[in-house]
């Protein structure tokens, strides 16, 4: 094993470790754990996508937390508001598709989470059981989701082509707060600041590998949302080699220099915004099913400020340490709960615990830049280039010292 | 057979006319030095023949292709590069990187490893070739004047648009300068020297064109050029003028 390859086999190390993980750890407070990492796959994901925007691509947005709440809450609408039918209720707004119907039931109104409420209920009444509703299936709330977090970001993708910098920084700002306004304002559809429930990522429960696990197991949403920042972290490192990452660090760079040497500048800007904010939207929806609620309060800008220090403490530039750090903050956020004493005095740290994240964060801004975990990795994989240099230099004055003689 | 040709153009911004109708032609590989006091529309006219900027009247074609209308990214992949007054390298890119990045986005059909060799021709040319693996960030400002020039050189321009490539740099650098724009001259491609050295343009140009205010006010020789009442009266100003500023300062 070379030194250059000390990053890929750590990672190996660790995707196997995550992977045996739920399989070994016995102790008492295993639900707990688990749902600490599968928090912290959530804001991985976040935190290597919005890397993927603003450390390489320069674009600082603001707005990723905007487009976890559009995927969230297309999941939840989706579930709440779609059912399939074998019978036409004749009361519902409804749609033949093949022997089926799909039903659209009337807004939720402010005082019921469920359908009981509405049309469907009345009809449920008539039918007495003789008619089996179907809720639409999560998978394809999520994707619905995932969909909709790339049409908008499509949308802000356009809208933000000419801004830079602080601009497009206050303009996403905007954006989100307008998005959390308007939820909060259609109280009728999303229940406003009750938010709205999900149904569970499993809600008939799953066998894996023969073994039953019920749906409220933390093990099946585990894998789902380890999965998915697999799959995630495995796109942004194909898109950070491939020449899109090479185009969009360009831009980063300098935008004009990268359109004068033939950089479609506006087309790499656009699909940035496009595919970060599908997978912002993807975790977010999942997440969602997760913890089975959403509301306005997740897309605030505190929640912003928690992805955007997770990527700056473990590196904005590089994907993977982005990811990292946002596994160890949540981690060490958690940790960090823990109240003690000193003498007398009693720290209450669940206060304290932000003024320590905080000093954390300026300590990195202010000695690490590059943040904690990315300059590590930039130690095994770029470590020989110095040397290399260093070693050419002196060759190439040997060389003319050689020929001067 | 390069051929670019400029007809009528006008710009303005706000009230002000920063150029009134230039119309020039550049036929073959031919080197030209493009100068005229501050403020004469040297860059507008760059900016535009590099489609960063559209006029308010006039053509621009590149080899039969209209690309007054064109977006920035299209006109390099038609074929005309540029450099820009101040060096702007991807700082935070590899020196190879930074050459990637044209070589790929013109896409001529080449594999990566003809885009590497050629890359590393390039830079070989260019005295930085030690330097492949490195970030621009760490170059020395000369250095960063050479990565620049090696970039376009992997947009296979038919026109090169130089603006100052000798602002700032040592006098070793300026002969690999000049090397490389007579190589680059002489293997086919046309360019276009913005430089307010002087004896550089000379040495090298064996055209000129010279703005003042907008117009177009030479186009010829150097030698010719030189002895223009027009260009003397630009850039040194008229009798007239002498008159004026002696009496003011009385």
């Amino acid at each position: 094993m070379t030194k250059k390859n000390v990053p890929q086999v750590a990672g190996l190390l660790l995707i196997a470790f995550f992977m045996a993980f739920p399989f070994v750890y016995t102790a008492y407070d295993y639900p707990y754990i688990m749902h600490l990492l599968i928090t912290g796959f959530f804001y991985a994901i976040l935190a290597s996508s919005w890397s993927m925007l603003a450390g390489y691509a320069g674009q600082f947005s603001f707005g990723h937390m905007g487009f976890t709440g559009i995927g969230a809450y297309t999941a939840a609408l989706f579930s709440h508001y779609f059912y399939l039918s074998p019978e036409a209720t004749n009361i519902c707004t409804e749609f033949a598709i093949g022997s089926q119907y799909l039903i659209i039931v009337n807004p939720i109104g402010i005082t019921s989470s469920t359908l009981a409420q509405d049309c469907l209920r009345q009809a449920l009444d008539i039918w007495d059981g003789s008619v089996q509703i179907t809720p639409m299936p999560v998978w394809l709330g999520i994707a619905l989701g995932t969909f909709m977090g790339g049409v908008f970001g499509l949308l802000v993708g356009f809208l933000v082509l000419p801004l830079r910098a602080a601009y497009l920084a206050l303009f996403t700002l905007g954006f989100v707060e307008i998005l959390r306004a308007t939820i909060s304002a259609e109280i009728a559809i999303t229940r406003g600041q009750a938010g709205i429930e999900l149904p569970y990522l499993f809600d008939s429960g799953i066998t894996i590998f023969g073994t039953y696990y019920d749906k409220t197991a933390k093990l099946p949403p585990y894998f789902v949302m380890f999965f998915l920042l697999l799959t995630c972290l495995g796109l942004l490192y194909w898109l950070a080699k491939s020449k899109f990452g090479l185009f969009v660090r360009a831009l980063r760079e300098d935008q004009d220099a990268a359109a004068a040497l033939g950089v479609n500048t506006t087309k790499y800007k656009v699909m940035v915004f496009v595919i970060t904010s599908m997978m912002a939207a993807a975790a977010g929806a999942v997440f969602a099913h997760y913890v089975r609620i959403i509301t306005p309060n997740n897309l605030m800008i505190l929640q912003m400020s928690l992805v955007v220090a997770m990527a700056v403490i473990g590196g904005v530039e590089n994907i993977f340490a982005a990811a990292i750090g946002a596994i160890l903050i949540e981690f060490t956020l958690e940790m960090l709960r823990n109240s003690f004493e000193i003498g007398p005095i009693e720290v209450d740290m669940t206060t304290w615990r932000l003024v320590v994240f905080g000093v954390i964060l300026m300590l990195t801004l202010r000695f690490s830049r590059n943040g904690i975990i990315s300059p590590i990795i930039e130690y095994f994989t770029r470590g020989h280039v110095a040397k290399e240099t260093v070693a050419k230099r002196v060759a190439g004055s040997e060389t003319k010292d050689a020929a001067n003689d | 057979m390069i051929n670019l040709k400029v007809t009528d153009l006008h710009k303005s911004f706000g009230g002000q006319k920063v150029l009134k109708g230039v119309t020039f032609e550049i036929n073959g590989p031919e080197l030209i030095g493009l100068i005229g006091p501050n403020g004469a529309g040297k860059t507008t006219l760059t900016n535009i023949l590099d489609g960063a900027i559209k006029p308010n009247n006039g053509t621009v074609y590149l080899d039969g292709t209209r690309i007054d209308q064109l977006q920035p990214y299209q006109v390099a992949r038609q074929g005309l590069g540029r450099t820009f007054q101040v060096t702007r390298s991807f700082r935070r890119m590899t020196v190879m990187e930074n050459l990637m990045v044209p070589a790929l986005a013109i896409d001529r059909g080449q594999s990566r490893a003809e885009i590497n060799d050629k890359a590393r021709d390039v830079l070989e040319f260019l005295t930085i070739d030690h330097l492949t693996n490195e970030y621009a960030q760490s170059l020395s400002g000369g250095q960063q004047k050479l990565l620049e020039l090696a970039r376009l050189l992997m947009l296979d321009p038919s026109v090169i648009i130089l603006d100052e490539p000798f602002a700032g740099v040592h006098p070793k650098l300026m002969d690999i300068i000049f090397a490389y724009i007579r190589r680059v001259n002489e293997s086919g491609t046309a360019i276009i020297l913005i430089s307010h050295q002087m004896d550089s343009i000379f040495a090298l140009c064996n055209r000129l064109l010279v703005l003042d205010y907008g117009d177009l006010i030479a186009d010829g020789p150097p030698e010719t050029v030189k002895n223009d009442p027009a260009v003397i009266k630009a850039y040194l100003g008229s009798d007239d003028d002498d008159d004026e500023d002696s009496e003011a300062t009385s």
